[in-house]
């Protein structure tokens, strides 16, 4: 008899519904830093929880930020991986 | 007449009376185009997240204007044509924004 799955998975809520002061703000680099994972990508919205709208508005905002510079685009930079000398 | 926003990231290098007379000349052209300058925030150096013409930090500039939206080409034609304007990004922020003055 199976018995019952032990692991709930915590309920997910999309933050920028549930506290309308969130700015979605491509100014505030902070907030949008969550839902980017360590090497700069965007994290899926069934990790991250947020509603399909507000996924649609924090990509565009994220990509905006990466452009003027205040996000990264990826975590180790063409200019910081050392070129092999070609011989 | 419509609510804009445009962050300008600038050359840290730029003196400051040179950064003065190209923002002065950007509302310049925001006036003359028929539009009203609202904000004029200036977030100073701050550190880049990725480095932009060789160079790790650089000068944000925000400004926050209202005017008909033909004014948005002529502007980014002298932002583009400034030295020292690394990037920009220019926002539609309202829509219908009635004269307030």
């Amino acid at each position: 008899m199976a018995f019952k799955k032990k692991f709930t998975p915590r309920k997910k809520f999309c933050r920028f519904c549930a506290d309308k002061a969130l700015p979605l703000d491509y100014k505030r680099a902070d907030i949008l830093r969550d839902f980017v994972n360590e090497r700069g990508k965007i994290i899926a919205r069934r990790i991250t929880g947020t509603c399909a709208h507000h996924q649609r508005k924090l990509t565009v905002e994220i990509k905006r930020s990466r452009q003027m510079a205040l996000m990264i685009y990826t975590a180790t930079h063409a200019c910081d991986v050392k070129k092999k000398s070609v011989l | 007449m419509r609510k804009f926003e445009t962050l300008l990231l600038l050359s840290p290098e730029l003196s400051s009376e040179t950064r003065a007379s190209l923002l002065a000349g950007l509302k310049g052209v925001v006036e003359r185009e028929g539009g009203k300058v609202i904000v004029e925030d200036a977030w100073g150096i701050r550190d880049l997240a990725y480095p932009v013409k060789k160079q790790m930090r650089g000068f944000y500039v925000r400004l926050e204007y209202t005017g008909p939206g033909a004014l948005i080409a002529e502007l980014e034609r002298n932002i583009r044509i400034a030295e020292g304007v690394f990037k920009f990004v220019t926002v539609k922020l309202a829509d219908a924004v009635e004269e307030v003055a």
